[in-house]
């Protein structure tokens, strides 16, 4: 039976049916759904742990009992859980472990575009890749065999175009209640195997040899993860991953070795498979893993020299590195575009006017081609818009966001600003621009902490770390207790929306709520903080710039660590909080300066050169309201101002 | 490889990843295979959303090249634009002729909205359809019915049979939406295309 799922969902359904006993990660674009829907099937525990190195440490104990465990994270996620990863290579499994690990080619919500196959390689562990949902399913189930047969946590490798495609989906069987059984083989203790002192992990580094050189035998002779698609051309494409589909359809004619089980990387399979191509070449997204292993080996290959070294592949890439092939003497005839006929136009006035739909379609793409593959004719007069420049619509902070008035805020004092990872992050685009730095999970405090030692002290008595609930709770309490440790007179300022925002609002330590929606410890970050002896601990709401501004100025004074906590949770929780009647602007009063739209709200837009207010998408923050001098803007007939002699109008819109 | 490449766009919050899902469902129930490639995270922000379905006897890949889209259906004028070079030189836009202003930053520029977005739309779409989803969504009672009008509207260029569109907007909503969903889609699907916007 086939279904339409998501990559994500499709990884979820494969370790459903192979029984997994738990599923746990940390929420990160584009990993996320994985969790959320192996959620849904009643029989799995799932959670959401502080980290990635927690949840897979959790997972590993999972192992040790004997059940499967499924591990989830973005790519940077395992950088945070690389210390029990290369470990753990050593400890091997007990239950099966496969850490679903997404890459973001292209960057489409990440800080970098690291190649986390190198992890793979360079702690010791099998690799599997899924080119398409409908192989992230049973790639996934079978990830968990190949686990426990070879002894080692497995990573399965997907990126956003895999995590992020919908596609039918070739469903396998649900688990039976002896498979559940077989799977959950009991405890074992063996202390040289799970107890990493250096001499036992002496021993245990020759296993891991040992292991390896059993699955590159394995990969080598696997039809099942390695299989060769025979073309009638003679040319010869290794390539994993999404890059498949696209030589797939770029050279349907060529002969395809595909590797679904990339490391180890089965050498002597392409070594045979090269033997009988004349021409070899490598596609592969990000960076050259399969080519230089490649060439290590003595096989004469092309494939890095013909397409771009960093961001995603697509078909109009593939295309232009196969073409680039071609004039550098490939002899293959089929480098033709995917010839695009189409079955199910119906209507006649589909048809090509003038030129027949073959000839025009070649002549585009081939020109396509070329735009991807030179620099100087992707400039705007090669578009059709003719240097019509469309303005850009970036993601920003929703209305009624609680993080904007602070942004506001640090814009107005001239405030540096350490940042750190979430929604909050969008503060540092246009028009808030308020943010001087952002690293990695948790950095801010350290950042914060280092620069306002050697700062000037103009510079350091105007610093921030800002940091958001999850993000605190996933990497910041450490650094918070080094400021404390060494006296330092930094500020840090919390915003705690209650959720983990950017990521779709899924449950955190300070949400209170598991995964399921069911009541949890929740852990009250103000405590938290006097917990781990920071004196200066005090709450505000992001709502009331004043009262925000005051608790600013006084803490940036203070000598000592102080953690300003602000508190409104997102609007996109659940429940949804409530929210405020729509402001109102009395264009009259108006005098144009600008300070509302600057505070970057999707629900005010600038018409012929006044504010209007979208009143569907407002929702009553009044964040504007006090930041608008001439009291324009009110919301039932109050304007912020204090003196009652002005009364605002309803707004003609 | 025939395969029929179809690219919708718009706003984050319009409906766009529900439009594309009842094309791919539909797609499914008429049995054929197909990819799509959507977007999340960043894009829930009030960011442009696009998504690429692909549908074929067996499709390998799914994400659309440029100028290779036979069908470009645009939630939102802007995103119509920003997206019409990947349609075919025959390819068709079908575009709902609403305008939601990107996020301005300043009130001195005056130009949060492109002037002439009509004029350049009719010029730069090989072929161009309005459809006014919003309106005739207004005119029923519910603007989210906007993506179910929209398809409709693309449904009539397309040989997917109209049981399995019903079929797949009956997989998509509560019973309780459907006949709301099922006229509105009837609505794309039969009203005065040729319309020029107000």
């Amino acid at each position: 039976m086939k279904a339409l799922l998501l990559g994500n969902a499709a990884v979820a359904r494969g370790a459903w049916e192979a029984s997994v006993a738990m599923g746990c990660g940390y929420p990160g674009t584009p990993s996320t759904e994985i969790l959320e829907h192996l959620g849904r099937y009643k029989d799995v525990l799932v959670q959401w742990a502080p980290n990635e190195k927690v949840a897979y440490e959790v997972a590993m104990g999972v192992s040790l009992s004997g059940h499967r465990a499924l591990v989830t994270m973005k790519h940077v996620g395992l950088n945070v859980a690389a210390d029990p990863f290369f470990s753990s290579s050593y400890m091997g499994v007990n239950g099966g472990l496969v850490v679903a690990c997404a890459d973001d080619p292209g960057m489409h919500s990440s800080q970098d575009e690291q190649d986390n196959r190198h992890f793979a390689r360079a702690a010791r562990v099998l690799m599997v890749e899924p080119a398409d949902a409908a192989e992230a399913r049973w790639m996934t189930a079978a990830a968990f065999s190949l686990s426990e047969r070879f002894d080692t946590p497995v990573l399965l490798r997907l990126t956003t175009r895999v995590c992020h495609q919908t596609a039918l989906v070739e469903l396998g069987d649900p688990p039976t209640a002896d498979a559940a059984n077989a799977a959950g083989h009991g405890y074992r203790k063996n202390i040289a195997k799970n107890v990493l002192l250096p001499g036992h992990a002496r021993q245990r580094r020759l296993v891991v040899e040992e292991r390896m050189a059993a699955a590159t035998a394995f990969s080598n002779e696997s039809d099942l993860w390695n299989p060769v698609h025979r073309g009638t051309s003679s040319v010869g494409v290794v390539t994993s991953g999404v890059a498949f589909g696209y030589v797939r359809e770029v050279l349907p004619d060529a002969s395809v070795l595909k590797i679904g089980l990339s490391y180890p990387i089965p050498i002597a399979r392409i070594r045979s498979f090269a033997a009988t191509v004349e021409r070899l070449y490598v596609m592969e997204e990000l960076d050259p893993f399969l080519e230089d292993a490649i060439r290590a080996a003595g096989i004469p290959v092309e494939g890095s020299s013909l397409r771009p070294f960093c961001g995603e592949l697509n078909l109009t890439l593939v295309e232009a590195a196969f073409r680039k092939a071609s004039e550098h003497g490939c002899t293959n005839a089929s480098l033709d575009a995917e010839s695009v006929a189409t079955p199910l136009e119906a209507s006649p006035d589909a048809a090509t006017p003038g030129a027949s739909p073959d000839a025009a379609t070649r002549g585009a793409s081939a020109d396509a081609a070329t735009r991807g593959a030179s620099p100087e004719a992707a400039s705007p007069a090669a578009s059709p818009l003719g240097g019509t420049e469309v303005p850009p619509r970036p993601p920003t902070l929703c209305p009624g966001c609680g993080h904007r008035g602070m942004f506001s805020l640090f814009r107005e004092m001239k405030l540096r600003v350490m940042g750190d990872i979430g929604c909050y992050t969008l503060g540092a685009l246009k028009p808030l621009a308020a943010m001087d730095a952002c690293l990695c999970m948790g950095a801010s405090i350290g950042m914060a902490h280092g620069l306002t030692r050697f700062a000037s002290p103009e510079d350091s008595s105007r610093t921030v770390a800002v940091i958001g609930d999850s993000t605190f709770f996933h990497s910041g309490i450490p650094s918070l207790l080094d400021m404390i440790v060494h006296g330092s007179n930094a500020t840090v300022v919390i915003l705690d929306n209650r959720w983990t925002a950017m990521t779709g609002a899924q449950p955190n330590p300070g949400t209170g709520l598991d995964v399921n929606g069911k009541p949890a410890p929740r852990f009250d970050i103000p405590g938290v903080c006097r917990a781990l002896g920071v004196r200066r601990v005090r709450e505000i709401d992001p709502y009331q710039l004043e009262e925000c501004r005051q608790a600013l100025e006084e803490e940036l004074a203070a000598p000592e660590v102080s953690v300003i906590v602000s508190y409104k949770p997102c609007l996109l929780g659940t429940p949804r909080p409530a929210i405020a009647p729509a402001v109102t602007i009395d264009l009259d009063a108006c005098d144009r300066c600008g300070a509302c739209i600057r505070v970057g709200c999707m629900a005010l837009h600038e018409h012929d050169g006044y504010p209007t207010v979208d009143s569907a998408l407002c929702t009553g923050c009044q964040i504007c309201l006090q930041v608008c001098e001439p009291h324009a803007i009110s919301v039932n007939g109050f304007t912020g101002q204090t003196s009652s002699s002005r009364t605002s109008t309803e707004v003609p819109t | 490889m025939s395969i029929l490449n179809v690219l919708f766009c718009g706003v984050g919050g319009q409906g766009i990843l529900t439009s594309s899902r009842i094309l791919a469902l539909a797609a499914m129930h008429a049995g054929l295979d197909v990819k799509m490639s959507e977007v999340h995270g960043m894009a829930q922000r009030g960011g442009n959303v696009d998504t690429h379905v692909r549908i074929g006897e067996s499709v390998p890949s799914s994400l659309i090249a440029k100028e290779t889209a036979h069908y470009l259906v645009a939630f939102e004028k802007l995103e119509a634009l920003r997206n019409i070079d990947f349609l075919r030189p025959d390819g068709l836009a079908i575009v709902c002729p609403l305008e939601i202003p990107p996020l301005a930053l300043s009130l001195k520029r005056n130009h949060s909205y492109l002037p002439h977005i009509d004029d350049i739309l009719k010029r730069t779409a090989p072929r161009l359809e309005w459809v006014d989803a919003e309106a005739i969504a207004r005119q029923m009672g519910d603007r989210r019915l906007v993506n179910v009008i929209l398809l409709g509207a693309l449904a009539r260029h397309l040989d997917i049979s109209t049981e399995h569109w019903k079929q797949a907007i009956r997989d998509r909503f509560s019973p309780a939406a459907q006949a709301a969903c099922l006229d509105a889609f009837e609505k794309g699907a039969t009203h005065d295309h040729m319309c020029t916007p107000a």
